[in-house]
């Protein structure tokens, strides 16, 4: 009797997670790792912001409890950087000295928060909202009524940012070409928005980019932004949202095509052989636009993790974009967006 | 442990491989926690074989309440070696941390490192272990101290005790040595306080804190060498034997100094001879061993018993038949230590159930030898002998020294009858170098004068004597021969244990009270002479009986069923590790509901009842 | 010619023996030895050596094993332990642990010895306790009625050799020489004297002393070790005999056939005792 075919998921977000359950309930005699670096099973990183409301305990934050793995069978290498992958061999390199062979990979592995270059050194200063452990940071740094200064304000930023409001903190966001991050607005769409979060009670600082972050004076803030036209901005913390840079760094000797994410065909595959990708990490080429595009937002990166775990167990689907109503006022002049959809 | 308030009760496995300073680390956590005032259980685990790289575990529970169990379940794993410690990740409860090297330096085969298999519900926590030794002190030498360090800023324990344990364990070498080690702890320390905890192991601090600089951590084999040297013993000979040669090691460093002498025999009848040829000489003499040492020793026991010379001995059940399994745990020489030898040879035989008992039995065992004039068994195990606990020694020397007073002068009463008739059947004794009361004894049966004699009135007497002077041990007021614990009156089930068994059995009965079973426990610490009234009387206040106890045959049952001629329940197992509280639990349940099969069960108020009960055999 | 032949005028005699005073070594019990017994002449030169060396009973304690010779404790006036077979020697070593200041004898016969007793043998030596081994050679197992021994000659017929001894004897002499006991004789039971002078040389060797005594069984042996043959068959150590010449010693010692009587061997060197009060001294202790 042949071996089970080893599926090995790289990425434990919304599309990794996906996949993986899709995996075992089309294929139960399967091997399946789930390769994360968190040190937590999985959790929907949109959920977080609960934890301003009161979730402090992250077992709260689990859509299945841990005991479900071991009846699915699904082997949860958690802690575990990938740093490399033999897409010959058909080998993942772990950081711990240890390679994983696969059947199938499929490389879920999201992005990390892009930062411009010109704040790179201060990322230290920063807190990111990346984890449930970078998340009780926040919440742990902040004092009551604190200031969250906001670099950037992408859909995660402002969903957080409004979230923020929402259990008496302050935000001040300082705007960036990454606000609004992954919509593309006009002026017109941007002042509204704008407007917008200023009511909602945001104080927007735009027109000048931030080129410094440092510690507060002493008896003062903990932080402070230095802007571009000298502005000082105080708050307790900083964090920037500045859109995701695809994680492709471990995948760079694997014998892929990488544009800025790992390029997909429809079918969600690379043009590695068995190497399939899924989520915010992978482009996915438009036969109508003749382009490799992102998609963003929970819905489309659960429906790519389902999609590519189909089609990695025998079906044939392509990747349809759905209506992609983008960024909007609703009728209550609050911001929706197809992002945050779910 | 039955649970009073938010106390803290946490264990700790660390697993390696020899070399690795697995069982150092866990010495230095147990001194350390105790320093601060908890109370510590802490059992090590080491490789069968001597050389090679043979998996090593240190146990170490720390609580705030004495408990005398490990948990079957650890709270956190700390890895010094994956495929060692790969195996045990799941005894580390839901929610509980594994701690683990997150670079290794060899490459690792696939599924060879921990990482792969922690539990969904478990916490892992990588470090780069060895980096940080080598930054710290420039060799990976100190991994189990970086870990070491690493947990307690885990857990946020005060770093002091820590501090103060790691100087005093290399007091001995150079300078440097402790230094680099304190700062390889403090490398580790540093990294955890900056990690987020997601595991949920709490350490509270300890209810009674520094009142841990009276507490010592001590094995029962410490414990009997720090008896023997309180009751002032002079001279021991002794046969290597795992698990008791500890014993005779520490006592050849420390009874030179008070004059004692100590001789490493060529087997162990010879060391039981010159034992019993010391107690005939009137010193204060003793010998340790295990099962099979024990069954060598059976001819000169009954030597001893027939000629009515006070002996100690030692012995530390380890997994048998024969050879059986040196380096496991039994309790299955019951049968040897109360019956062996030829003929009818009673003797008294001890077995403490912690390492509190085995201080209190190992010191009484020489006034109480020397009062019936008989061997006295001391019957420990290897899980007693290894394990470490909290004691607090206490002040003032508990033993009484050896009896210096001459006999009185003969008079005008004939020779002097060494085995005379007496009321409480105890002859008064005469030692070597008393002028005018020279005797011979022998194996032999013999007259009041020693003479030897097989006339029937004459053996029937002295069997007579020999039996009914053991009956005053059951007299004795300074030592726990048996105790009660749990609910008064009568219960559904009792629990009838013996030796380190108790430990399990007492939390077992904790928790089947708390599931609103009335239910108590016993246990019997003088095997022999039985104290069968007590016994008997804790029996008919049961409906049923359970007597666990780590052998096959059921040995103390037996000796109690056959006492008391009742029916019990018996829970025999040999694992070679110590009995689980849950499965005691399981049988509790089982017969609980045998006892009681309709009447609904309603909890019961156990108010503060814990504290006093505290183990004092 | 042999002296327990010489008339004896017995009023004499008694006096003499009254007067001496060895006789308060013994006790009231009647010896249960078979008449003729070479053990008799042991008890007889046990005694007097006790006297003679002025050593009290109380603080003598005689160690015996299991045998007709195990016997001997139960008829001196000293304190006495009849042990097992064979676990003469620890018994004995650990009476002198507890009281260096006894003196402690130790008794056995061949089989007690040199059968089940062998393994202790060879660490008493070794360590030098400072007791006296008497071992009464007689070739024989009397106390169960005539078996073969580890001493027994080849060819010898007994019980349990029906067809004869296949087995070659021991050299009881050769073996302590080799295990370096720090005094090695050997006297016979059919020179009553010069065993008594034997016995007190033993006992006033600091160290562990064996005295080896050949003695007849008178009523299980009429073949091999009898007075007759005993009487011609030993000769006397040459004057010449080196006894700090532990090879000259053991030459002596390999001519069975033609026992040698004296002292075979003498050193003095540092005794179990000595190496205790060391360990204590070096722990930093005090001796009790």
């Amino acid at each position: 009797m042949p071996a089970p075919r080893h599926h090995v998921i790289i990425g434990s977000g919304s599309a990794g997670f996906g996949a993986a359950t899709t995996l075992r309930a089309r294929d139960p005699d399967c091997r399946i790792s789930l390769v994360t670096l968190s040190s937590l099973p999985f959790y929907n990183r949109y959920d977080l912001p609960r934890i301003f409301k009161g979730c402090h305990d992250w077992r709260d934050l689990l859509p299945i409890m841990p005991a479900k793995y071991d009846e699915l069978g699904i082997t949860l290498r958690r802690n575990s950087r990938v740093v490399d992958v033999d897409g010959k061999a058909q080998l993942v390199l772990f950081a711990h000295n240890e390679r994983l062979h696969y059947d199938c990979l499929l490389v879920c592995a999201g992005g990390r928060g892009y930062l411009p270059e010109i704040l790179a050194d201060q990322r230290h200063l920063m807190h990111d909202f990346a984890s449930f452990e970078a998340a009780m940071k926040v919440h742990d740094a902040l004092p009551r009524r604190g200031t969250v200064i906001m670099l950037g304000g992408d859909m995660l930023g402002i969903d957080l940012a409004l979230n923020l409001l929402e259990t008496g903190y302050k935000v001040t966001l300082i705007t960036t070409p990454q606000t609004f991050w992954p919509h593309r607005v006009d002026d017109d769409t941007h002042a509204r928005l704008i407007a917008a979060l200023e009511d909602k009670g945001v104080r927007v600082v735009g027109g000048s980019t931030p080129v410094a972050v440092e510690e507060g004076p002493p008896n003062g803030s903990a932080r402070r932004v230095v802007l571009q036209d000298g502005t000082e901005i105080a708050g307790d913390v900083v964090m920037p949202f500045c859109g995701l840079v695809p994680a492709v760094e471990f995948m760079l000797s694997a014998g892929v095509d990488i544009e800025r994410g790992l390029l997909v065909r429809p079918d969600l595959r690379t043009t590695g052989e068995n190497i399939w990708a899924a989520g915010d990490v992978c482009q996915i080429w438009s036969d109508k636009e003749k382009e490799y595009k992102f998609y963003h937002g929970w819905r489309n990166v659960r429906y790519m993790g389902e999609l590519a775990a189909r089609n990695m167990t025998g079906s044939d689907e392509e990747f349809k974009a759905g209506k992609d109503r983008g960024i909007w006022l609703d009728d209550d002049n609050a911001i929706q967006s197809s992002f945050w959809e779910n | 442990m039955k649970k009073n308030g938010n106390g803290t009760d946490i264990q700790i496995a660390i697993c390696g491989s020899a070399g690795d300073g697995t069982i150092a680390a866990g010495d230095i956590l147990k001194r350390a926690m105790s320093l601060q005032g908890y109370k510590v259980i802490a059992f090590d685990l080491y490789p069968a074989e001597i050389r090679g790289f043979g998996k090593c575990i240190s146990r170490v529970r720390i609580s705030s309440d004495q408990t005398y169990s490990l948990k079957p379940q650890s709270d956190i794993l700390i890895s010094l070696n994956d495929p060692h410690a790969i195996p045990h990740v799941g005894e580390v409860r839901d929610y509980g941390a594994v701690i683990y090297e997150d670079m290794p330096i060899a490459r690792v085969p696939e599924g060879g490192h921990i990482s792969a298999h922690v539990r969904p519900a478990q916490i892992p926590y990588g470090l780069s272990i060895r980096y940080i030794s080598e930054q710290a002190t420039s060799s990976a030498r100190s991994r189990n101290i970086v870990v070491l360090g690493y947990l307690a800023g885990l857990l946020a324990i005060e770093r002091d005790g820590f501090h103060q344990t790691i100087q005093e364990k290399f007091k001995t070498k150079a300078k440097a040595i402790a230094e680099q080690n304190i700062k390889a702890f403090d490398a580790g320390y540093n990294l955890a306080r900056g990690v987020f905890r997601l595991d949920t192991v709490a350490i509270r601090p300890p209810r009674h804190a520094k009142s841990g600089g009276d507490a010592v951590m001590m094995t029962g084999n410490g414990a009997v060498v720090r008896a023997f040297l309180d009751a002032g013993i002079e001279t021991y000979f002794g046969y290597p034997i795992t698990p008791a040669t500890s014993i005779m090691e520490r006592l050849t460093v420390e009874m030179p100094k008070t004059g004692g002498r100590v001789l490493q025999t060529e087997d162990e009848i010879s060391a039981i001879a010159a034992t019993i040829g010391a107690g005939y000489a009137g010193a204060r003499a003793a010998t340790a061993t295990s099962g099979p040492g024990l069954a060598l020793m059976a001819e000169m026991l009954g030597l001893g018993v027939m000629a009515e010379v006070p002996s100690v001995i030692v012995v530390s059940q380890r997994g048998g038949p024969s050879t059986g399994l040196p380096t496991k745990t039994e309790q299955s020489d019951l049968n040897m230590a109360v019956f062996g030898g030829a003929g009818d040879a009673q003797r008294i035989v001890l077995a403490p159930t912690n390492v509190e008992g085995c201080y209190k039995c190992a010191g009484k065992a020489f006034e109480i030898a020397e009062k019936f004039q008989t061997p006295v068994i001391v019957l420990l195990d290897l899980y007693l002998s290894n394990r470490y606990e909290t004691v607090i020694p206490p002040k003032r020397n508990p033993f009484a020294p050896k009896p210096q007073k001459a006999l009185a002068a003969l008079g005008g009463n004939g020779p002097y009858k060494r085995f005379a008739a007496k009321p409480d059947h105890i002859s008064p004794r005469a030692i070597p170098g008393e002028e005018g009361r020279m005797h011979t004894v022998t194996g032999l049966e013999h007259n009041e004068l020693g003479r030897p004699s097989d006339l029937p009135e004459v053996h029937m007497a002295m069997s007579h004597k020999r039996h009914e002077k053991l009956k005053g041990a059951l007299k004795l007021r300074d030592l726990t021969l048996c105790k009660r614990f749990g609910d008064d009156g009568p219960v559904d089930v009792g629990i009838l244990g013996w030796g380190s068994t108790f430990g399990e059995i007492l939390e077992a009965m904790y928790a089947a009270q708390e599931e609103g079973i009335r239910c108590s426990a016993m246990k019997v610490v003088m095997l022999s002479p039985l104290p069968r009234d007590k016994v008997a009387a804790f029996c008919d206040d049961c409906r049923e009986v359970l007597v666990p106890e780590l052998n096959y045959e059921g040995q103390f049952a037996s000796l109690i069923s056959g006492e008391l001629g009742r029916p019990v329940t018996r829970l025999s197992q040999v694992t070679g590790a110590p009995m689980r509280v849950e499965e005691i639990l399981q049988e509790v349940r089982q017969l609980s509901a045998k006892a009681r099969p309709k009447r609904r069960r309603k909890k019961q108020d156990m108010g503060d009842e814990r504290a006093s009960e505290a183990g004092l055999p | 010619m042999n002296e327990h032949l010489k008339p004896v005028y017995l009023e004499e005699k008694l006096d003499e023996i009254r007067a001496d005073g060895h006789q308060d070594y013994r006790s009231k019990a009647v010896p249960t030895w078979c008449p003729g017994c070479g053990y008799y002449s042991m008890s007889e030169g046990f005694t007097m050596a006790l006297n003679r060396l002025g050593i009290e009973p109380e603080n003598t304690v005689v160690v015996s094993g299991i045998g007709c010779a195990s016997r001997f404790p139960f008829f001196v006036n000293t304190y006495g332990f009849h042990t097992l077979h064979g676990r003469t020697l620890p018994v004995a070593t650990g009476v002198k642990q507890a009281n260096d200041a006894l003196t402690v004898v130790a008794v056995g016969g061949d089989g007690d010895a040199f059968a089940i007793g062998g393994g202790h043998i060879p660490h008493a030596a070794r360590r030098n306790v400072d007791i006296t081994y008497l071992v009464f050679d007689n070739g024989i197992y009397g106390l169960t009625k005539g078996q073969a021994s580890p001493t027994s000659a080849l060819g010898f017929t007994t019980p349990t050799t029906p067809y004869d001894n296949c087995d070659q004897p021991l050299n009881p002499l050769m073996m302590l020489l080799s295990y370096k006991a720090s005094w090695v004789g050997q006297a016979y039971a059919g020179r009553p004297h010069h065993l008594a002078d034997m016995i007190a040389e033993a006992m006033a060797h600091r160290g562990f002393s064996y005295l080896h005594i050949l003695s007849p069984c008178v009523t299980f042996d009429k073949t091999d070790m009898t007075y007759a043959n005993l009487d011609v068959g030993v000769r006397d150590l040459t004057d010449d005999h080196d006894r700090t010449d532990l090879m000259a010693a053991v030459a002596q010692a390999e001519a069975k056939e033609a026992p040698a009587l004296g002292v075979f061997f003498e050193e003095t060197r540092p005794t179990l005792a000595d190496a205790m009060a060391e360990t204590i001294r070096r722990s930093g202790g005090q001796a009790a």
